[in-house]
């Protein structure tokens, strides 16, 4: 008697696609290691950041190309163009509200997953090479919020531009130098705005790319760090993958973000002060509101003079980032849990202080000001 | 046998079941949001963030906020969009909290969740909040109001003064007075945040003690409480998602504004003014007539310069009335050459 054979031959046209490729690069091997990755004690809510911040950069690149249809990157015209992109393309001011609000909300959730990552010690070996990756990424997204913020050309993005050039230009041996090459003359210009631009939109997203990518691969390699809640049975019993729960988590978490930055560019659409000039005439510059604490910080007196200057604007920053950068080797203790942890709580709890305390008082600080 | 848990404390369980309940429901309300927005139904007065958490927390600020605004004077914003935002987050919610309380009576408490679980811890959360949330919004209010008043009276102390020669510069000054003001009413905020917790903890717990205990092994409740996550009819659920999404989006599309709806001064368009229609026979019509006004006006001029007819008074008088009552406005004072 014949047997019924059960063909394992693609049938129609997409499947006969996916087998071609498949033959060629692996399809069906890459797309079961992306998926089926195992996740302890099941998919959360608290696991969306990485995507969340992927999901923004993808919209920024978006909106940043079709934003850069209508800009031009001369100081002649920059001005001109961000108004014509608000006032004359059709659906410009929302796509430029988008992206300025995308800036700060990568900013925000960068900070979030450094939090997230800081308070539950998944710094700690064998993880601290995906810690010191995620730094260098948090680097890249200050830089993309201060290269960004010139390129409107307006007294807002001069002045703040003048004042970071400014703070650069004090950093000790290279500072001279690496003030000369971002300014590119004496003062802000068009040589300025060129290089803030080259930066912006090829230098910055390309090293944003490569080092996102490290970061997943590392981030693979160490398997997800927890913390894990319930005894090892019960762990167990929660695992699942990837795919399905832990994507249609993040995804809802991309719409939420998504819905969120399209009402703030509702709330708060993107308005230019007056075309830069050399003469700040009644406006007092300013940062971007994520940078407001650090400015008013240097407000202090004891970061006056040459050497407070120095301390403030370079010797703190600078320390900051050494600390954040050696914190997985010197912090040798395998505890994670953070309340058993109190030296690395009350760092978390004074840094977010500090943030809150000078972002309020800046704002107040305004009134004495205006 | 799965055995009860150690008993947690209400401020756990209230903050176990409040937090996830309050990230449920808000996406499918932020989307609302953001709709009324486009619509022009909603405008926030400069508290965005408090209202993201009244919505955040809309299970137990249903009541509490319309009781804020008329007792309390607090304005959050203006617009239909607000009370029909919150008329939305009513189904919303209870459906987060259904979700969320069978999740937790299953894994934390090891109990039958009961029926209609959702529902009645929506409104008993609900009432709570109206009782208690006025009474926070109050307190916190005037606790800020007079740390503010004493913060700024402690940086004018003489001895500050005379401990820098030129008074606490400003900067430092208002730097310490918000570190005096936010420190008090942080704390009393967190403080009544957990007695507010708390109340909702014990609500939850007293349900959870009548509800019967389940006998299944945590890995049975588990695949109980996941299979509960998991739609029966999954390609109908993600077709009506699809189709709720796509709705949304083009409403919204449909909504936006093309172009800027706060122009900078520099570019202000000026009001398009549409002209008249063109109407070729009244304009042919009035043509003709213009023509046969001009025809007989020179026509008359002609006739009064002849030799010999102009010669007479009285016809002279006459004509000259004649071109006067005939001559168009502005046309040149021909008669008078």
């Amino acid at each position: 008697m014949q047997q019924p054979t059960i063909s394992n031959e693609p049938s129609t046209a997409i499947e006969k696609i996916v087998a071609f490729l498949d033959a060629r690069v692996g399809l069906k091997e890459i797309q079961a290691k992306m998926l089926n990755e195992p996740i302890p004690g099941g998919s959360r809510w608290a696991y969306v950041f990485g995507s969340i911040l992927l999901f923004i950069f993808g919209m920024q690149a978006l909106t940043g190309i079709l934003l850069m249809f209508y800009y031009v990157p001369t100081a002649d015209h920059a001005y001109a163009s961000t108004q014509y992109i608000i006032h004359d393309v059709d659906y410009g001011w929302f796509l430029l509200g988008y992206h300025f609000w995308g800036s700060s909300a990568m900013v925000v959730c960068v900070i979030a997953h450094m939090s997230q990552v800081f308070l539950w010690g998944a710094y700690k070996p064998p993880r601290e090479l995906l810690w010191l990756v995620g730094l260098a990424l948090f680097g890249i997204v200050i830089g993309f919020g201060f290269t960004g913020y010139l390129l409107p050309w307006d007294q807002r993005a001069y002045w703040a531009t003048t004042v970071g050039v400014e703070m650069v230009d004090k950093v000790p041996l290279l500072g001279d130098f690496l003030a000369r090459f971002l300014k590119g003359g004496p003062t802000p210009g068009q040589m300025t705005l060129s290089r803030f631009f080259v930066i912006h939109v090829m230098i910055l997203p390309a090293a944003l790319m490569a080092l996102a990518g490290l970061h997943l691969f590392l981030f693979r390699v160490a398997a997800p760090a927890g913390p894990f809640q319930g005894t090892s049975e019960e762990i167990k019993a929660k695992t699942d993958y990837f795919f399905p729960r832990q994507i249609w988590k993040d995804m809802v978490g991309m719409a939420a973000v998504f819905v969120t930055i399209c009402g703030l560019a509702f709330w708060e659409p993107v308005v230019l002060l007056e075309e830069a000039t050399p003469d700040p005439g009644e406006y007092h510059p300013e940062p971007e509101w994520y940078f407001l604490f650090y400015f008013q910080l240097l407000r202090l007196k004891v970061f006056a003079g040459e050497f407070g200057q120095f301390m403030g604007a370079v010797a703190l920053p600078v320390l900051f980032m050494v600390l954040l950068v050696a914190l997985p080797f010197f912090d040798k203790d395998p505890e994670r849990n953070i309340f058993k942890r109190p030296v690395a709580l009350i760092s978390w709890i004074f840094i977010m202080a500090i943030i809150a305390i000078f972002t309020v008082s800046s704002v107040i600080n305004r009134e004495f000001l205006d | 046998m799965a055995n009860e848990r150690d008993p947690m404390s209400p401020t756990k369980i209230g903050l176990g079941v409040l937090w996830p309940t309050c990230w449920t429901g808000l996406p499918i309300k932020l989307a609302f949001a953001v709709l009324a927005f486009a619509l022009g139904w909603m405008e926030l007065e400069g508290r965005l963030g408090l209202a993201f958490l009244m919505l955040l927390g809309s299970p137990v600020t249903i009541f509490a906020v319309p009781l804020i605004a008329v007792t309390l004077e607090g304005h959050f914003g203006e617009g239909i969009g607000l009370p029909l935002l919150f008329l939305l987050s009513i189904p919303i919610d209870i459906w987060a909290f259904g979700i969320v309380g069978k999740t937790y009576f299953l894994e934390r408490f090891r109990k039958e969740p009961p029926d209609g679980l959702g529902f009645r811890l929506w409104w008993k959360s609900a009432v709570a909040g109206a009782f208690f949330l006025p009474v926070l919004w109050y307190v916190v209010s005037l606790v800020t109001e007079t740390a503010v008043s004493t913060s700024h009276s402690l940086s004018q102390m003489e001895s500050l003064r005379q401990l820098f020669h030129t008074g606490l510069p400003i900067a430092e000054r208002i730097g310490l007075e918000v570190t005096i003001w936010g420190t008090v009413s942080f704390m009393v905020l967190i403080l009544l945040l957990t007695i507010g917790i708390s109340w909702i903890g014990r609500i939850i717990r007293d349900m959870a003690s009548v509800a019967q205990p389940l006998s299944d092994n945590y890995q049975a409740l588990i695949t109980r409480w996941d299979l509960m996550r998991v739609p029966s009819d999954q390609g109908l659920f993600m077709t009506a998602v699809a189709g709720v999404g796509v709705v949304l989006c083009v409403l919204f599309w449909v909504a936006l504004p093309i172009t800027t709806p706060h122009p900078h001064e520099c570019c202000q368009k000026e009001e398009a003014k549409a002209e008249p229609p063109f109407k070729p026979i009244e304009v042919l019509t009035r043509t003709e007539q213009e023509m046969a006004q001009i025809e007989a006006l020179v026509l008359a001029v002609e006739q009064s310069q002849e030799p010999g007819k102009d010669a007479t008074e009285n016809g002279k008088g006459k004509g000259a009335e004649k071109v006067e009552s005939r001559k168009p406005e502005g046309s040149p004072a021909v008669t008078k050459q």
